[in-house]
């Protein structure tokens, strides 16, 4: 049997199979319609029925049950939804065991949450550092977007204010009024 | 909770159980592939999980034998929220009574529709971690409630009838 304590591990190995399977093409097909689409369908019906509110309710849940150590922080302001992630249970799961599959875990997410996000009517600004930490702005889509100084939005909860956000040799992936898992902005 | 740190499970986690919502994920995934790549597809990505992912735990049931396979089965079901399994030891087999499925349980709950092929991925799962391990597996019921078999080749278990395992219903 596929269990739920080890999700992650057995989903990143998925990644890596349906990638040689099929391509990039295929993934980002199945984070879209078999995770946006499928199985988080009731985040997307929340977020679409109750915007900031429906986010809030989603990922106060969501981050809490697997994250019971707290490893986050969610920021609303009236035209930002923020969430700063100290300690990933996803990717810190994988980080704990040894695994690495696939080139980049963390993609998956916008590969999911970009599509609802779109269809909400947001736009996603968004940088992770591959070792379990990860900031997300969400703004309604016809706004101006664009990163906010550190601190600015979150204050103290601010991830990139973290001493170990970017230590050297970490490669930022950066994503700003995105909602697609292949719109990284160019490596700085 | 599980009764003490796992020692069989080749992944661990910080929380003592996982989180259900995964079963949608599973459930998700199941379809995107028998839709989009057909159960050929599916049966052999579950074949190579059972031989890739699952190495380490084959390599221990190939190791270590039945105490390990059922030390193994009663850790995991440990971690799975809801579940209500039952673990019998015996000379030649270990068979996994699980009352039950936690993943279907969920599923229900959550109002999802079930794919019907959703517990035939236990036995061609089940399968390629035995036969990587020098055992067989065999599976009777679902649908909720079902009996794994991982017995020794000269336990001399009859060939699986597919028609014993169950299609799921939401």
């Amino acid at each position: 049997m596929m269990g739920c304590y080890d999700f992650c591990a057995h989903y990143e190995w998925t990644f890596d199979w349906l990638e040689k399977e099929g391509g990039h093409a295929l993934l980002r097909d199945y984070w879209r319609d078999a995770i946006s689409l499928d199985s988080q369908r009731h985040a997307r019906d929340l977020i679409q029925r109750e915007g900031f509110a429906g986010m809030a309710k989603y990922w106060g849940h969501t981050l809490a049950e697997e994250s019971p150590d707290l490893g986050f922080s969610i920021t609303r302001t009236q035209e930002t939804f923020r969430i700063d992630i100290h300690d990933c249970p996803s990717k810190g799961f994988l980080l704990r065991n040894g695994l690495a599959s696939c080139p980049d875990y963390c993609d998956h997410c916008l590969g999911w949450i970009g599509p609802m996000m779109r269809d909400a009517g947001f736009a996603i600004d968004h940088e992770h550092n591959h070792l379990g930490q990860c900031w997300w702005e969400m703004h309604p889509a016809d706004t101006a977007g664009g990163f906010n100084a550190p601190g600015s939005v979150a204050g103290t909860k601010d991830v990139r204010l973290l001493p170990q956000w970017q230590p050297p040799g970490t490669k930022l992936d950066r994503y700003q009024k995105a909602t697609d898992p292949d719109d990284k902005l160019p490596a700085t | 909770m599980p009764p003490s740190v796992p020692r069989e499970l080749p992944y661990t986690d910080t929380k003592p159980v996982g989180a259900a919502d995964f079963y949608y994920g599973i459930n998700a995934t199941f379809r995107f592939m028998l839709q989009r790549l057909g159960p050929a597809a599916w049966q052999r990505y579950l074949g190579e999980l059972g031989r890739g992912y699952f190495a380490p735990v084959n390599r221990r049931w190939r190791e270590a034998g039945l105490g390990a396979v059922a030390r193994y089965w009663r850790e995991f079901f440990a971690a799975e929220p809801g579940s209500d399994v039952e673990v019998v030891e015996e000379a030649d087999r270990v068979e996994v009574r699980i009352h039950t499925c936690p993943a279907i349980k969920h599923l229900r709950a959550g109002g999802r529709e079930i794919v019907r092929e959703y517990c035939q991925h236990c036995f061609y799962l089940g399968t390629a971690r035995a036969e990587a391990a020098g055992l067989t597996m065999r599976l009777h019921g679902g649908n909720g409630s079902c009996r794994h078999i991982f017995a020794r080749p000269e336990a001399g278990l009859p060939p699986q009838d597919m028609q014993q395992i169950k299609e799921a219903t939401s």
